[in-house]
């Protein structure tokens, strides 16, 4: 019931929040951020009673609590929720992020603040979408809720983007799209395939008993879905125009929680749906996903616009993710998942201070940035903890996803692994070195013309507001890796039960 | 009382925690922040105390961090005395450190992160030194990296400080990349990465040698660039640019003594070529460094190429697998480079300049800071009965009949040469800039840290005599071992060792004394001839080449750097053109099409009819085609 | 013996015509027309339905042949649906008419006419019936298109749309006559049974397939079909925003009807042969009219060029299943085909209302720039229109919409088709490249402070309806594929 219930408050907020006329923006801002973090507390509670902890025997996916009713059977379509150690993580990560969004938003919005509940809503109907994309066990509800976000971030961000909001917005979802509408296929692949959507038993029997083509044909279909979404490299040329147009919180949601989709899907829709396919395919992930690690932070290192070098980071973050889950085995899924989480805090944060240092210079460009630390120490100083926690400093969250990707594919053991693995280690290197290029351009030196005359040196109350959880959250998941993986640590080995690598 | 398995977490739990809270102060909140920092720093101090006085013997705790599927990460010290003892050169520096900072630092306005900043690096050198684990090792291990990146950029009235911070990270980091791998090696193939575990794996050779050798490898290269090994060794000197206090740190106790710690720490997985690698590094830097620091102008740069070539020394020795005398010489080391680079900063803090060009005759000027730093100096070059002398000379004797003999040999000749221009230079003569013609001697906070840390720098060599001194420096047998490491520790057979012996008085002593009258004497006559000229002039043409260190940062710089930034370039205008070029492509051929066939709808009536009409028959006349082969 | 109760609703649709007609003659007032046709439209509706709820019946036997007039549930559904659509348009009609620009009188009887035409249609049980039907349904149009005086984009369009139609039913007629040639049947049933005893080869066998071919390939024409597509935009854009809208709709059913009829009762055994032809022009009639839709300027135009590609999902399932046949049952297909047009209908219908509401009610579609800022004036109805063209794009909030291409691509993985299925996915990337555009322009800053036109009250709530209706059945989609399964 819990979980109708943190599907329905945003929902039924974001239409009362869209409802209220525009002399009541700012009262309905402040309605939303209520309902966000309403959401936000039954995202919590949800953590609070877990029935059977242990995966039941031969079970690959065991929820906590779940909640089925038939919906459309015609289309084998059951609006069934469940939530378990693998997704509840996520799950808080989005409530999270939303209500810092939208707390951010009760004080500042792009363009004339008028219309700033609208945006409100619209980020409360996204959370709906990514909730539901996490806590669906039904494929084909899976898919309704997975294409439920596409057109609000379209409006999010060709609604209160940058210059050339228009162009991006209609890449970012065109080009999403395309990856949504290959899982809908994948997704009938399956079904039609085994007769079911219903993601437990697919799971439970390891693909529902199809044959070896079939699973190969979903996995891929699905396998390409997720990574134009993650995104894995070479289908990741929609997410740094996304970003760099984008609103401040319009890349945290983007860059926090909405490419969790993909990485989550690849574990528990495809890999859990088709293990078969998923040995078939592994290595060839594998080896794009070194690719997006080196390709990503190279460009990063010879990246001139500071939101554009944060995106492209996320393509090499995400890069060691998707290795971790293409070694199939249950170190790099967990790692995966910290990876998953970590990026979320870190990177979301790191949008937030892009965008305050773009409202404030007016400029994203290094060249014409520095000095930062002259002028707003402050935020100098949040920002080199941003980075320095991106670049995996062992100790903040950012280090366990990214090294254990590294161990995990060592541990695979084999020519292409090891290749891929001490690979993927010099990429984290790399990373360091583009991380450092950028704190030297933006905090470093004597303070830059357009960071001298900014306008407010000192961090203002929303902005502590918002990000120090994240700040905090950097910490503590770096220091007690367990609060994520602690849960996700049988269920992991349960999924890989039906997987032979 | 608290017993020792809670007071080996706690001893880097204090500092850490000190740096949390410090670091979220306001920036105008000095005196609280000295408070912390130097309050911190003794706690620490303290508590290595008092683990040193209630240490027993050798024990380990651990608790599960968290578990990756069937490999668990612990958080667990492991303390023998060598981790004693070097946790106590690490309070007793980082104590010096913090109180020597508060005046050094007192016009400073970033002083509260800086002190905080200290704090973390201390907290994170004395988890690498207590750690039980390999993973929590290496955060210690990385910690201290962005520490000294982020205290050597401190510095904002430097130009050149963000770049050497830059560059400090970045080389020691591409050396991790290494240490990350052997790591992860270990851990996989012992299915843990507990030390314990991964020695004991060893020791009953459940590890393969060609794993071991290679993991050796992998770690040698964080190692390298740790301890500032050829080739890693780059980012020393320029390190320099960070506040003079933090170089001591850096240079003395914490950061470059780490990586010869973990060689100590994990020796058998050296065993064997890892250790002829490390050997020959080490014969190259030793002189390498020492040549570099005969040349320097900039009195720290001197100081900074001497720490190279005598962390050589330590790896000499271990490559010789003289563990007990490479820590020896570590914490003499610790010792005397603390007081010099302190010493030094009381003389630039006077003269207002690091070149010694601008100083000379300080020594009546500044008789405590004179003093102080000619027993460190004597404890560099190797004067009995200092302590450098006596460690020195166990390093010597391990290495005898060995290449490293030789080069270690010469080293000890060009030490002293420098060291004693360093000293005349600095102390006399006349002076050379109206700053040094009427210096002032430091104030307490910065002379007396000074003064105390002559104290060990002259008499620490004599805990070499103090018999079993010699066997606590090297690993624990098996047996040895309480707590949860009791017999499992390191399954190996128990053998008894021999008694290591630091001192060895003899015929053999004379040579390193000969070289060191040689280095000294030659300098003093240089220095002599014309006392307000370096010394340095006699090395004529190779004097440049000394001086830029055998321009090994232009060949880094050619080989590593620029390529690694031209091909950045070209990866990022090839995903623009090529990956992204593709996408866009498709949209507007895909738009283009569309134009076609618009263009090709827009048509007049007539020709409309009968293209349906003609359609329409030709589907039939294929239909009825088809309908016959059916 | 003749049904009569079986006839009623076809009655009622003829005598709404016939009452629409006197009432202008006698009364001659809009109001009372209007209503009068809005009435007959209601009753019609009303007794399909209730029908429909009664047992099976059928009328005009030839015994041992069928009969030419059956009255079943698939058959009361498409009549309530062909009156609601006349009434939905004559609710939009209401402002064009009151600005006295089009003749009130001929306008409604020619829709009660053409109106009609469909509620035999739905009960057609033969091929010539069927055409005719067909032919009632669209002659009225021809006209209709070119009602609007001294423009001649209208007149053109209706001559255009004249000839193609015409040349299409003889192609249709050609294609029965020879079937007839062969088999000596026009029942549907009969039909069926003779193809399955006719020999497949010889020359029997190519004038089957030949006229099998020609049957489908005129009646594609209805559902404006690649290569009988040309016609459509010229007319669409050509007529009053109503009868574009009546022709998106309810003609655009009608040809579906035609085909799924004729395919699925009649020429099941032949369709191994006209299959192929189907998918064929099911995937040409999507992909050319998504790639032409991106280049109109005209906002009306941009509707018609998507309608064609609508049709083209439309007609993929029964390709899907002509390819496949035997290894899919046809009954998948079908629900797909029906529950896809009621969903298409219903969206295309609330989409040219809003058209409508949008526009002075004397004005044509306009272009998509002259929509600029429309989400400023009147946002309701820019709402309504978005939720329109997302549904039509298949992408929620639209979920109408979105289950719509979920059934398709179903049937079409469970007959088998996955190039098919993966076709109709990237064109609805394509479709949804035009949609976002509209919608981006709904939503963007006014150019000046124009002045919101007055929407007539019938325009209003039928738009409401349809829009409410949309929201209900996408929520409830179950409603809707349980009709068509039937």
């Amino acid at each position: 019931m819990m979980l109708v219930a943190l599907l329905a408050v945003p929902a039924l907020g974001a239409v009362l929040v869209a409802l209220l006329p525009a002399r009541l923006d700012r009262p309905a801002r402040a309605l939303g951020t209520v309902v966000a973090a309403a959401a936000f507390a039954v995202s919590v509670a949800l953590g609070l009673d877990r029935g059977p902890l242990l995966p039941a025997a031969g079970q690959a996916l065991t929820p906590w609590q779940q909640y089925k009713v038939s919906w459309v059977p015609g289309l084998n379509l059951d609006f069934h929720l469940g939530v378990d150690g693998i997704s509840y993580p996520l799950v808080v990560l989005t409530t999270l992020l939303t209500l810092l969004c939208c707390v951010y938003s009760m004080w500042t919005v792009p363009g004339d603040g008028a219309r700033g509940r609208l945006l409100v809503a619209l980020l409360l109907v996204i959370e709906v979408g990514i909730l539901g994309t996490f806590l669906a066990l039904d494929l084909v509800l899976f898919f309704v809720f997975f294409e439920v976000v596409l057109l609000p971030m379209y409006a999010v961000i060709a609604g209160w983007g940058g210059e050339d909001r228009r162009r991006a917005a209609r890449k970012f979802v065109l080009y999403t799209l395309f990856g949504s509408v290959l899982l809908l296929v994948g997704v009938f692949v399956v079904v039609s395939a085994a007769g079911t959507a219903d993601l437990v038993t697919l799971s439970a029997t390891g693909g529902g008993g199809m044959a070896r083509a079939t699973q190969l044909a979903a996995f891929i279909l699905f396998a390409v879905a997720f990574a134009v979404k993650s995104p894995l490299w070479p289908l990741h040329t929609w997410l740094p125009d996304a970003h760099t147009e984008a609103p401040t919180v319009g890349s945290v949601i983007l860059a926090g929680v909405l490419l969790k989709m993909g990485t989550y899907g690849l574990i528990r829709v495809a890999i859990g749906v088709a293990p078969e396919g998923a040995v078939a395919v592994a290595p060839v992930l594998g080896v794009l996903a070194v690719a997006a690690i080196l390709v990503g932070s190279l460009v990063c290192l010879a990246q001139s616009e500071l939101k554009r070098l944060i995106a492209y980071s996320s393509v090499g973050h995400m890069g060691f993710v998707l290795l971790g889950i293409a070694t199939l085995s249950t170190v790099g899924l967990q790692a995966a998942l910290i990876g998953n989480i970590a990026h979320g805090i870190i990177t979301g944060l790191l949008f937030f201070l892009a965008g305050a240092i773009k409202d404030r210079t007016h400029t994203g460009l290094l060249a014409e940035l520095g000095g930062l630390r002259e002028t707003a120490p402050g935020l100098a100083g949040v920002l080199g903890f941003a980075a320095i926690a991106s670049l995996g400093l062992p100790g903040l969250a950012g280090f366990w996803g990214e090294a254990f990707a590294v161990v995990a594919s060592l541990q695979r053991g084999g020519t292409l692994w090891t290749v891929l693995g001490v690979l993927a280690a010099v990429g984290g290197a790399l990373t360091a070195a583009y991380f450092m290029r950028l704190l030297r351009r933006v905090t470093h030196g004597p303070a830059a013309p357009a960071v001298a005359t900014t306008a407010a040196p000192r961090l203002s109350t929303y902005e502590l507001v918002s990000w120090a959880p994240l700040v905090v959250l950097a910490l503590a998941v770096g220091l007690l890796p367990a609060l994520v993986l602690g849960l996700s640590a049988d269920p992991v080995t349960a999924l890989l039960a039906e997987v032979s690598p | 009382m608290i017993s020792v398995d809670v007071l080996g977490p706690l001893l880097p739990a204090v500092p850490f925690a000190c740096a949390l809270v410090g670091l979220l102060l306001p920036l105008r909140a000095r005196r609280p922040a000295a408070v912390l920092a130097v309050g911190g720093a003794a706690v620490a101090l303290l508590i290595g105390i008092a683990l040193a006085l209630r240490f027993r013997q050798p024990f380990g705790t651990s608790v599960e961090l968290v578990d990756f599927g069937g490999l668990p990460v612990t958080f667990g010290v492991r303390v023998d005395w060598a981790a004693v003892y070097v946790a106590l050169a690490v309070g007793v520096v980082a104590l010096a450190v913090q109180a020597y900072s508060v005046s050094y630092l007192a016009d400073d306005d970033r002083y509260v992160p800086y002190a905080a900043q200290v704090s973390l690096f201390t907290a994170a050198m004395l988890l690498v030194v207590v750690s039980g684990d390999l993973i929590v090792l290496l955060v210690g291990w990385e910690v201290m990296g962005i520490c000294s990146y982020l205290l050597i950029g401190h510095d904002r009235t430097l130009p050149e400080a963000p770049g050497a911070a830059v560059k400090a990270f970045l080389v020691t980091r591409v050396g991790d990349v290494g240490f990350l791998l052997g790591i992860a090696l270990l851990g996989i193939e012992a299915g843990s990465f507990r030390i314990a575990d991964v020695l004991g794996a060893i020791a009953t050779g459940d590890l393969s040698g060609v794993v071991v050798t290679t993991a050796g490898l992998l770690l040698l290269a964080g190692v390298a660039g740790k301890s500032a090994q050829f080739p890693l060794h780059t980012w020393l000197p320029d390190a320099m640019a960070g506040p003079t206090p933090i170089s001591a740190l850096i240079h003395a106790a914490t950061m470059v003594a780490a990586g010869i710690y973990v060689v100590t720490r994990l020796m058998p997985v050296f065993a064997g070529t890892p250790l002829t690698v490390l050997g020959v590094m080490a014969a190259i830097t030793m002189l390498l460094g020492a040549l570099a620091a005969t040349a320097q102008d900039d009195i720290k740069r001197v100081l900074a190429w001497s720490t190279v070539s005598q962390l050589a020394y330590m790896a000499g020795a271990l490559a010789v697998g003289a563990v007990a005398p490479a820590l020896f010489h570590l914490l003499t080391h610790a010792a005397f480079k603390a007081l010099l680079f302190l010493g030094a900063g009381s003389v630039i803090h006077a003269v207002g300049s690091n070149l010694m060009s601008r100083m000379g005759g300080l020594r009546r000027g500044m008789p405590v800071t004179f003093w102080s730093m000619t027993i460190g100096l004597g404890a560099l070059m190797g004067l009995p009965p200092l302590a450098g002398f006596w460690s020195k000379d166990a390093i010597l004797a391990s290495t005898e009949g060995h290449l490293l003999y030789a080069s270690g040999l010469a080293t000890v000749v060009v030490t002293a040469w420098y060291a004693t221009r360093l000293w005349l230079r600095t102390f006399f003569g006349a002076p050379r800039s109206d700053a040094a013609a009427h210096p002032h001697e430091a104030p307490p906070l910065m002379s007396v840290p000074v003064a105390l840390l002559a104290v060990p720098s002259a008499l620490l060599g004599f805990a070499a005599f103090r018999s079993g001194f010699g066997d606590r420096l090297v690993m624990p047998l098996p047996a040895e071992w309480v707590g949860e490491y009791s017999g499992t520790a390191a399954g190996g057979p128990a053998v008894v060792r021999e008694a290591v012996e630091l001192v060895h008085v003899g015929p053999a002593l004379a040579w390193p004394l000969l070289c060191l009258a040689a280095g000294s004497l030659g300098a003093w006559l240089v220095w002599r001839r014309d006392r307000a000229a370096d010394p340095a002039r006699v090395l004529g043409p190779v004097r440049p080449v000394f001086a830029n260190a055998f321009y090994l940062d232009a060949v880094q710089d050619a080989l590593v750097v620029r390529p690694a930034l031209g091909f950045a370039r070209a990866v990022r205008r090839a995903d623009e053109s090529i990956v992204d070029g593709a996408v866009e492509g498709t949209g507007r051929g895909t738009l283009s099409l569309g134009g076609v066939l618009a263009a090709a709808h827009r048509s007049g009536l007539p020709r409309a009819a009968t293209a349906v009409l003609a359609g329409a028959l030709l589907i039939g006349l294929a239909a009825a085609a088809l309908g016959g082969l059916a | 013996m003749i049904d009569h109760v079986a006839l009623l609703p076809a009655y009622l649709a003829a005598g709404t015509a016939i009452l629409v007609f006197l009432a202008d003659i006698l009364v001659g007032r809009r109001g009372a027309v209007l209503s009068c046709g809005a009435l007959g439209a209601l009753a019609t509706a009303a007794v399909a339905a209730w029908l429909g709820t009664r047992a099976d019946r059928s009328t005009f036997c030839v015994d041992g042949a069928g009969c030419s007039y059956v009255v079943d549930d698939t058959a009361a559904l498409l009549a309530v649906l062909f009156a609601l659509l006349t009434l939905g348009v004559l609710a939009f009609s209401a402002g064009v008419l009151r600005e006295g620009e089009l003749p009130s009188g001929e306008y409604c009887f020619l829709l009660a006419c053409s109106m009609t035409g469909g509620v035999v249609l739905a009960h057609a049980g033969d091929l010539i019936t069927l055409i005719v039907a067909l032919e009632t349904l669209t002659l009225p149009l021809y006209v209709l298109v070119g009602l609007r005086r001294r423009v001649l984009e209208s007149a053109e369009g209706a001559v255009t749309f004249f000839i193609v139609s015409v040349v299409a039913t003889a192609v249709t007629l050609l294609g029965a006559a020879l079937l007839y040639a062969a088999t000596g049947a026009v029942h549907f049933d009969r039909l069926a049974a003779a193809l399955d005893a006719a020999p497949g080869g010889g020359p029997t066998g190519r004038l089957i397939a030949a006229s099998v071919v020609l049957v489908i390939a005129g009646l594609a024409f209805k559902v404006a079909a690649v290569p009988f597509h040309a016609w459509a935009p010229a007319a669409y854009d050509g007529a009053p925003v109503p009868v574009a809208a009546y022709l998106s709709t309810a003609s655009k059913l009608g040809g579906v009807v035609a085909i799924l009829y004729v395919t699925v009762d009649a020429l099941q055994p032949r369709l191994d042969v006209a299959g192929p032809a189907l998918a064929v022009l099911a995937l040409l009639t999507m992909t050319v009219g998504n790639l032409v839709a991106l280049r109109q300027r005209r906002m009306v135009r941009l509707l018609a060029w998507s309608s064609v590609a609508q049709a083209g999902y439309i007609l993929a399932p029964l390709g899907a299943f002509t390819v496949a046949s035997g290894r899919a049952d046809i009954g998948l297909a079908v629900t797909a085909t029906v529950a896809y047009t009621v969903f298409y209908v219903l969206m295309e219908l609330a989409a040219f209302g809003a058209v409508v509401a949008l526009r002075p009610a004397d004005a044509d579609g306009g272009e998509i720039a002259d929509y600029r800022g429309a989400a400023r004036r009147s946002p309701w109805i820019a709402g309504a229109f978005v939720l329109a063209l997302v549904g039509l794009a298949g992408l929620p909030p639209g979920l109408a919409g979105l289950f719509a291409k979920v059934a398709i691509v179903r049937s079409l993985l469970g007959g088998g088709a996955g190039w098919l299925a993966v076709a109709v996915a990237l064109n609805a990337v394509i479709g949804l490249a035009y949609y976002v555009r509209v919608a981006a322009q709904l939503f963007a800053p006014a150019p000046a402070a124009e002045t919101r036109a007055r929407v007539h009250w019938a325009a209003a709530a039928a738009l409401a309806v349809a829009t409410v209706v949309a929201v209900v059945i996408g929520f409830a989609p179950q409603l809707v594929l349980d009709v068509a399964a039937s």
